[in-house]
């Protein structure tokens, strides 16, 4: 498994995926950031302390990173096939099962590893608009959010990181799916009774953004838990549908 | 026990309702280097993946190293070498960094298989160039290297000169004689070049729709293709006459409105011309000729040539 997921990331040396997902992460800080120093009825958001590290964690989150971590996802098992390599594979041998779990641990880093560098991004902005008023609780409260966010939108959308190779589809559908789905928060954040079975919002319930009681918490991790358990069948499915692929017709 | 690196026994694929690969019983021994012959779309590459288990077999046996592969796969794969169609790499990564990752894959324990393999094939090592960047030779070059890597006693290579510029292919041809020759492999190639075949191949398999029609060696072969005189006169039925009454000639072929083959190649043809041009037919050519491999090819498929 060390050397699988040594060559998974490897394989995203020089990748314009990982580029564009980073693009993305600096383009939402920014957006937000401009979008907060716009003056609405004589009110500048960006004067309150803590609204632009929690705003851009909504908007990373309702707009572009699920897409961005989908797409990545799905990139990465897809492109064993689109780049003719898994005959390569196969003959070495690789455990195929394996080959997708790797990926997919790296898809979950680096969902991480994504919402930690917006973490940083915004942790700067908004430690020169307001250092007097960032105290060591608030950032560590706000690490905690960012990453258990990273966390959480991965399983959110490891059903679509999935269904793509299962469909055998692009991996840009992915973006399109995730991004439908990720918009579709903003709806259901604003049913308390959704909200916390909808995975994209179910991820603010465990991340702490959203105050929740202990039921609503358990409701958000199952929530989130079966998304897991989705992709899992799925992708399971997808390496049996391979495998079954290569010994069909053994009926003669 | 036989000395087969690979046997299949009736091996036979279907796509939909039609037969692909068709009983095919095919011998690949020991050190030698095997040509399957066939044009585009005769079952060459399917055969090939099924003796690799990459797709799946619809009836009969394969057998490599005297073993059924299916569930073997980690103990003989490593023993393989492979190159089927036309070699996928990561395009993002250079031909070192795709190497790399297959050597490790493969745990290759010689520290230098990544270079030693890039410079068997000619390419260079720790090369800034992108795969993606690659000409269909270099990618050609690569998928070598890549079978070889990890220094396999069986190489199964499908088309292995395709895409390559005639220096190139030389170049190829010289590497897999050499690999054959003075490494002691066993090579398995197709091809859907005639000269290549006869140049490289040890033994040979013509393969025509899906079916194995012959299996010989290269020796063999040569023994078999039959040796002739052909002769250019003015006056095909008059010469013939005057080979049959004056020579007892009966084994011969007309070829056309001047051509003869004359099949008995002791006769003495300074006798016969003599004779024709005393009948006042004239004798444009008389040559001592052999049956190519085209030829045998055309006579086994009873079709056109292959190319």
């Amino acid at each position: 498994m060390r050397i699988l997921l040594w060559a998974e990331c490897q394989k995203l040396r020089r990748s314009n995926i990982l580029l564009l997902t980073a693009f993305a992460t600096v383009f939402i800080a920014v957006f937000v950031f401009i979008g907060g120093k716009t003056t609405v009825h004589g009110v500048d958001f960006s004067e309150s302390s803590g609204w632009y590290m929690a705003t851009a964690l909504t908007w990373a989150t309702m707009f572009i990173l699920p897409a961005m971590i989908a797409l990545l996802g799905s990139y990465m098992i897809c492109r064993e096939e689109q780049d003719d390599t898994i005959k390569h594979l196969r003959l070495v041998p690789i455990n195929e099962t394996k080959l997708t779990a790797a990926k997919m641990i790296v898809t979950f880093v680096l969902s991480v590893l994504i919402y930690l560098l917006l973490f940083i991004i915004t942790l700067a902005i908004e430690a020169v608009l307001h250092f007097s008023a960032l105290s060591i609780e608030t950032v560590l409260d706000f690490l905690k959010m960012y990453l258990i966010q990273g966390a959480g939108v991965f399983f959110a959308v490891s059903p679509i990181i999935a269904i793509v190779p299962y469909m055998k589809k692009s991996y840009w559908l992915a973006l399109l799916l995730a991004e439908i789905y990720s918009f579709s928060a903003l709806f259901m954040s604003m049913s308390n009774a959704l909200k916390h079975f909808y995975p994209i919002t179910a991820v603010f319930g465990v991340s702490g953004y959203y105050e929740t009681t202990v039921q609503e918490l358990a409701c958000c991790i199952i929530a989130l838990s079966l998304c897991g358990c989705l992709a899992a069948v799925l992708l399971v499915g997808l390496n049996h549908s391979q495998k079954g692929k290569k010994h069909e017709e053994k009926i003669i | 026990m036989n000395d087969f690196m690979i046997e299949t026994t009736q091996l036979t694929k279907m796509y939909g309702g039609q037969k692909a690969v068709n009983c095919v019983d095919l011998h690949v021994r020991k050190g030698r280097v095997y040509g399957l012959l066939g044009r585009n779309g005769a079952g060459k590459t399917t055969i090939m993946k099924m003796i690799l288990g990459l797709t799946p077999i619809t009836s009969g046996e394969v057998s490599v190293f005297g073993q059924n592969i299916k569930g073997r796969e980690k103990r003989v794969y490593p023993r393989i070498g492979a190159i089927i169609e036309t070699p996928g790499f990561y395009p993002n990564l250079t031909g070192t960094e795709n190497l790399e990752i297959f050597a490790r894959l493969r745990g290759t324990a010689a520290p230098n298989a990544v270079k030693d393999a890039l410079e068997i094939v000619g390419l260079p090592y720790k090369d800034k160039k992108l795969f993606s960047k690659y000409s269909l030779g270099m990618k050609q070059r690569l998928g070598i290297a890549n079978a070889i890597l990890h220094d396999p006693e069986l190489l199964i290579l499908d088309e292995p000169t395709n895409g390559l510029d005639p220096i190139g292919i030389a170049e190829m041809r010289e590497f897999i004689r050499k690999l054959s020759v003075e490494h002691g492999k066993t090579i398995l190639l197709s091809s859907h070049i005639l000269s290549e075949i006869a140049v490289l191949a040890d033994e040979i398999g013509i393969i025509d729709h899906g079916v194995l029609l012959e299996e010989t060696s290269m020796a063999e072969l040569e023994k078999k293709n039959s040796k002739y005189i052909l002769l250019e006169v003015s006056n095909v039925p008059k010469a013939t006459l005057i080979l049959e009454r004056q020579f007892g000639l009966k084994d011969y072929s007309v070829q056309g409105d001047q051509t003869l083959r004359i099949y008995d190649t002791a006769l003495d043809m300074a006798a016969v011309n003599k004779a024709l041009v005393m009948q006042n037919i004239a004798v444009a050519s008389s040559q001592l000729c052999n049956d190519t491999l085209e030829d045998y090819f055309k006579k086994i498929t009873g079709g056109e040539g292959i190319a």
